[in-house]
């Protein structure tokens, strides 16, 4: 047991923490925007696949990591507008859009990286170390001792992942774009009222929301697990969504319930070693949090909604008595 | 009805708005409007007042560019005009007040009033400026509203002074208000008042829905009174009295006469004690409200929508929960029961609201028709329906009851209105009921299926079942009912136990509150 | 008239999504391959026929390796039309499947029991614990309002690490290099129906037969119908008396049952030992067959059988041609979006409305002028 807190108490750990969180981030970020506009993005999953995809081959055909992050987005951008297309203009119910989009994802892959490059299953011959991310060393910070450790020479997306919570509630918060999605997923009636085009702007939501889950799949096929392969995405698509959930829709409470799944991962991989700890369970925690943190939200918005009931009874008993 | 001077324009009047000749026909068939003139001079505060089904909103809809006219002209400020869109209203300096108000919750006040034109610095919404322009324009019409406020926060009247101050933003000269004070408290309602007459003085034209005549008899200086689609006259408010106006707003044009004996009132079967509803905006909808009805008689109640009525079939049928009182059916405590258990009591109800309660639509007409009694033994065998005895009794229904359909599989949302109410009635009558709640039994559907509806709750209250009948229909209420309760503001303002001797009169003096039972006639007040 | 003409509207709107769908995928085939004819004959005619000496014939065996695909699908397609009935989007049906077929080894391995009863007693109880499962998002749903289908995807992966952790830690079989459990009882096998190595069980039957008691279920028993009137309106199914709640989680609990039974019966049928190491995907693909299904139970097994016989088709590719078995995903991932898009083809219902409109009222004004005739 020392040997596991030994591990958790090393600037590594906390390194891990936000290098596992990070994929997350950005789909649960992706979320965050679908359900300010009121569409159920469940394709995250499919979208991060096909992009991790198509990111990797990218930098390949063009030897730069950066194109390929940037194809990675269009990817993801376009997989947003189709979903828009199926869901909004041929009313598909969303969530079935979403599962197709998954379906494709898992399996439509392993067709079109046959169809590109004529591999099976994944891309680690392609892989070569000048088209990965690249790391940054921060310059003053990595000097720091246990600081450095933690938050320098992370991959330049990282960085990326977390300063897109900042631009995305910049963007939900300050913008006016942020403001007709937020009014279109609140009360659509009233966002028509004034002349706002409800599907525009679920469609601009849904596209971003492709654009970010389009850089969480670069960053696993790029970064994380350095090349493509069918089990990259493992399920990060459907722990954004419960990471929205839990974060209330909010982007910075988004990314604290991600930092509490990517602090699960990375725990589950710290005590698979340990003597008398099963792996797999520590590996269920996150999705049992999930549950139980979602459970715990509604309660307590139900519990709202019964003290504000009290309340106007309380008041229209005083009424009643003076 | 005594003549009155109309007050019709002269050539010299300026008119803000003149709709001439506007006739509104629903695809259904239903004319919510037919020819009607209406016209509003430049700074003067207008009502339009009608009962609910009198064709206001229809003619304001238009107004605003929600809906297209069959029939007629607008002219705004004289220059004649079309209204496609809201948007194309708001560009003519049309602002519309909604009943409902189209404000985003979680937002404050600045960011409701710049939706979708707000104010920016490059990208930015600048929020400070959005901040200054509210409380600027609030300051200069001298409406009290915290610009940072999140609506969700703020009481009614202040999202309605939002809501009015949002269509000044965008340049309105001329305000509809939809029944403002319907979710108004009456402190809230004399501010609202005082900055309307404000606005009015500013220069702006004001068009006031409502049914309140003290209201109206206080805020405005002419009105347009509508009944059944169309134009009751004009008039200025000075020179008419209440009662005039409750003549020409209630009444019928023609009296129908419904064939029935005289009822047989046998035991108590429904007993309504002390029943109070408070809603989510804070309002009292029902207050200590008690009643009897017994077997064989048809008690009705009147009263213009919005008072209380559809708040105690909702309690009646536990869809609501009361703030307190009770139901007793039979002498057994309905309140809190499942619809389950209260249908078993022999209860049955024709909902108001057919599309949402009456039916699933996407299901056929024999699948309707056994909503309430598909566990009951005749239609199952063991575990498994028995299709023979279903099919039989939907058969026989569909017959007994004129149903027009294809077959019994049909979907019910596929057929006509009058037939989909036919279906709901179908299953609510053939239950045996000792105690049948129709809400707006016949609203908007044809006349064969109305005048079969109605002689069918005759038939069977003459069998001995208790009908409470919920109408806004004043035919249907007068004529039907052996005996007549008035809702007024929650509370009973009238009841009589003898209907042959009611004018359409004084039904419009207690349904407009004019005049109560307890102290009668009602001296004239208003809100302050 | 009406009537028919709308079935043959539906008709045609499905035949399109699926022609569709192929059209899709024979493009992307002729992008892939340089002898397109080749593997597109193997796709679409290659699962029943094979191609030897003596020209084209039946291939039996292969025909029998479809249908024995088919097994597990139908039971997850049929709990997916069970709860999506009900208008509950519980996307358990993944982890159910898992969850059953576990639970169902354990039964077949240590608890001894007669021949014919062991394995319906395996799968019975495998399914009881799967149903229990699905019914943990239902719960949540009509507690306290938490979205079924966020909960449910999470516990497909709760399930699939406890499934892990006991196969690995708890019930391994030490003696054999690869994570499994020890060998199921003899007693427990569910028997081949067929000779050879198609692994076809009797379990097939149990499909057909519990599609069509699925589809008894929902059309013709009380229970069925309150799910399906929930699913429609459940507003008027509260008015008219029905146990909503109740009948919700019926609907979730029955959901789970089929799934789990899906997958315990592909367990005992396929296998001698528990092996899986991730969820099967048989939910997934459930869900597609159900959607194809249009929720109806017993057109699942036709939906089952157009998937699994796509799914082989795509496995011939495989090894036939130079086409990835994946290209499945495509097709299934195509057929679903069209076949479920509302506005797909709107054009020409719109079309057939308006003509029967018109229709009906030729023949009323056909009717008048010949009562005033008459």
């Amino acid at each position: 047991m020392s040997q596991f807190f030994d591990t958790i108490f090393k600037p590594e750990f906390v390194f891990a923490i936000i290098r596992i969180t990070s994929p997350i981030l950005f789909a649960a970020l992706a979320s965050v925007i679908a359900e300010k506009a009121g569409v159920v993005n469940i394709g995250l999953e499919g979208t991060m696949m096909i992009s991790a995809l198509f990111g990797t081959l990218i930098s390949f055909w063009t030897q730069s990591w950066l194109i390929g992050v940037l194809g990675a987005l269009v990817v993801g951008i376009l997989l947003g507008a189709m979903m828009g297309f199926f869901a909004l203009r041929l009313r598909t119910n969303i969530i079935l859009v979403g599962i197709a989009l998954n379906i494709l994802g898992s399996g439509g892959t392993v067709f079109l990286l046959y169809l590109f490059t004529g591999m099976r299953g994944n891309t680690s011959s392609l892989s070569s170390p000048n088209i990965l991310i690249p790391t940054w060393n921060i310059p003053l910070l990595k000097d720091i001792p246990v600081v450095g450790a933690m938050f320098s020479g992370h991959a330049v997306l990282t960085y990326v992942a977390f300063i897109l919570v900042f631009v995305v509630w910049f963007l939900l918060y300050k913008t006016s774009l942020g403001l007709n999605i937020r009014a279109v997923g609140e009360n659509s009636n009233a966002a028509r009222s004034v002349g706002i085009s409800v599907q525009r702007i679920q469609y601009i939501a849904l596209m971003l929301s492709g654009a970010l889950s389009g850089l969480g799949g670069a960053f696993m096929s790029m970064y994380y697990s350095q090349s493509w392969n069918t089990g990259i995405v493992a399920g990060r698509g459907f722990i954004a969504l419960a990471a929205q959930a839990m974060g209330r829709g909010e982007p910075v409470g988004t990314m604290f319930s991600s930092l509490l799944f990517g602090t699960a991962q990375a725990l589950e991989t710290r005590v698979s070693g340990i003597q008398g700890v099963s792996s797999y369970l520590v590996a269920s925690i996150p999705y049992v949090v999930t549950i139980l943190g979602l459970v715990l939200y509604m309660l307590s918005a139900k519990r709202k909604v019964r003290r504000l009931h009290q309340k106007l009874k309380n008041r229209q008993d005083a009424e009643q008595r003076t | 009805m005594e003549t009155l001077k109309t007050a019709v324009e002269t050539r010299d009047d300026l008119l803000a708005v003149e709709m001439k000749n506007i006739s509104k026909v629903y695809p259904n068939g239903i004319a919510a409007n037919r020819n009607v003139d209406f016209s509003v001079r430049f700074g003067e505060i207008h009502a339009l007042i009608g009962e609910n089904g009198a064709g206001k909103s229809s003619l304001m809809k238009i107004l605003f560019g929600l809906e297209q006219p069959t029939e007629g002209e607008i002219f705004i400020n004289g220059e004649a005009v079309k209204l496609a869109s809201p948007s194309q209203a708001i560009a003519h300096g049309i602002g519309m007040v909604h009943q409902h108000f189209m404000l985003v919750p979680t937002l404050t006040v600045a960011e409701n009033m710049v939706l979708g034109m707000p104010p920016k610095k490059g990208i930015i919404i600048d929020y400070k400026k959005a901040v200054d322009m509210t409380a600027e324009i609030a300051k200069r019409y001298g409406f009290n509203v915290d610009p940072e406020a999140r609506v969700m926060d703020i009481p009614v009247g202040m999202k309605q002074k939002v809501e009015i101050l949002k269509a000044l933003l965008r340049g309105a000269k001329i305000l509809i208000l939809d029944e403002p004070t319907a979710v108004l408290t009456s402190k809230e309602t004399v501010e609202l008042f005082r900055q309307l007459r404000l606005l009015r003085d500013e220069g702006f034209t004001i068009v006031f829905i409502s049914h309140r005549l003290n209201e109206i008899k206080e805020l405005t200086d002419r009105m347009t009174i509508m009944r059944g689609g169309r134009s009751m006259g004009v008039y200025e408010t000075k020179g008419i009295t209440e009662q005039q106006i409750s003549q020409r707003m209630v009444g019928r044009d023609v009296i129908l006469t419904v064939e029935k004996d005289k009822s047989q009132p046998g035991d108590v079967i429904l007993e309504v004690r002390d029943l109070s509803y408070i809603n989510e905006w804070d309002k009292r909808m029902l207050d200590r409200v008690s009643f009897n009805l017994r077997a064989g008689e048809i008690l009705g109640i009147a009263g213009v929508e919005g008072n209380g009525q559809r708040e105690l079939v909702d309690i009646l049928f536990n869809l609501r929960e009361p703030e307190g009182g009770a139901v007793y059916v039979n002498g057994h405590e309905i309140t809190g029961l499942t619809q389950r258990r209260i249908r078993d009591l022999g209860v049955s109800l024709i909902p108001e609201d057919r599309m949402v309660f009456g039916i699933a639509g996407d299901a056929g007409i024999a699948d309707n028709i056994i909503a309430d009694r598909f566990d009951k033994k005749a239609y199952n065998r063991g575990p498994i329906f028995n299709m023979k005895s279903i099919h039989e009794e939907t058969d026989r229904l569909i017959r007994e009851y004129r149903i027009v359909s294809r077959d019994r599989n049909q979907k019910v949302g596929m057929l006509s209105g009058g037939n989909i109410q036919k279906v709901v009635v179908a299953r609510e009558f053939s239950s045996d009921p000792i105690l049948i709640i129709a809400d707006q039994p016949t609203r908007g559907i044809d006349v064969g299926a109305t005048e079969f509806i109605r002689a069918r709750l005759v038939e069977l209250s003459r069998a001995g079942a208790a009908v409470l009948l919920v109408s806004a229909d004043l035919n249907e209420v007068m004529e039907m009912s052996d005996r007549l309760i008035i809702f007024y503001g929650g509370h009973i303002a009238a009841s009589f136990d003898d209907t042959t001797t009611l004018t359409d009169e004084l039904m419009g003096e207690y349904m407009l509150g004019l005049r109560t039972q307890a102290s009668e006639p009602k001296e004239e007040k208003t809100h302050v | 008239m009406y009537k028919r003409r709308m079935l043959g509207f539906s008709l045609i709107r499905g035949l399109a999504a699926i022609l569709l769908a192929l059209a899709v995928a024979a493009v992307f085939i002729f992008l892939a391959t340089d002898e397109p004819f080749h593997a597109l004959q193997q796709l679409l005619i290659g699962p029943v026929v094979s191609f030897g000496e003596d020209g084209a014939s039946f291939n039996v065996q292969s025909f029998y390796q479809i249908l024995a695909a088919m097994i597990p699908t139908i039971f997850t397609a049929l709990g997916v039309c069970v709860m999506f009935s009900a208008n509950q989007f519980n996307l358990g049906g993944e982890g159910g499947a898992m969850a059953g077929g576990f639970v169902a080894a354990l039964v077949a391995i240590y608890l001894p029991m007669a021949a014919g009863l062991h394995p319906v007693v395996s799968v019975l109880i495998g399914a009881v614990a799967a149903g229990l499962i699905t019914l943990i998002p239902g719960v949540l749903k009509v507690s306290v309002g938490a979205s079924e289908m966020v909960s449910s995807l999470m516990l497909n992966y709760v399930v699939m690490y406890v499934v892990l952790h006991f196969l690995n830690y708890e019930f391994a079989d030490r003696s054999k290099g690869a994570t499994q459990t020890h060998a199921f009882l003899p007693t427990a096998k569910i028997a081949q129906m067929v000779r050879g190595g198609s692994r076809l069980t009797y379990g097939f039957i149990a499909a057909i037969a519990v599609a069509l008691l699925i589809g008894i279920f929902m059309y013709r028993t009380r229970w069925g119908y309150q799910i399906r009137m929930i699913g429609i309106n459940q507003n008027f199914a509260t008015y008219s008396g029905m146990k909503v709640t109740s009948v919700i989680l019926l609907s979730q609990f029955m959901g789970g049952l089929l799934a789990g039974t899906g997958g315990a019966i592909e367990v005992l049928g396929r296998y001698n030992t528990f092996l899986w190491k991730e969820l099967p995907g048989f939910g997934w693909t459930g869900i597609t067959i159900a959607i194809l299904a249009r929720n109806n139970p017993v057109a699942v097994p036709f939906a089952a059988f157009f998937i699994a016989y796509l799914n082989k088709g795509c496995l011939l590719m495989n090894t036939n041609s130079d086409i990835p078995s994946e290209m499945i995903s495509i097709i299934q991932a195509s057929i679903f979006l069209f076949f479920a898009a509302e506005q797909f083809l709107a054009g020409l219902r719109q079309r057939i409305v308006v003509k029967n409109a018109r229709d009906e009222l030729a023949q009323a004004q056909a009717a008048a002028a010949a009562s005033e005739e008459g």
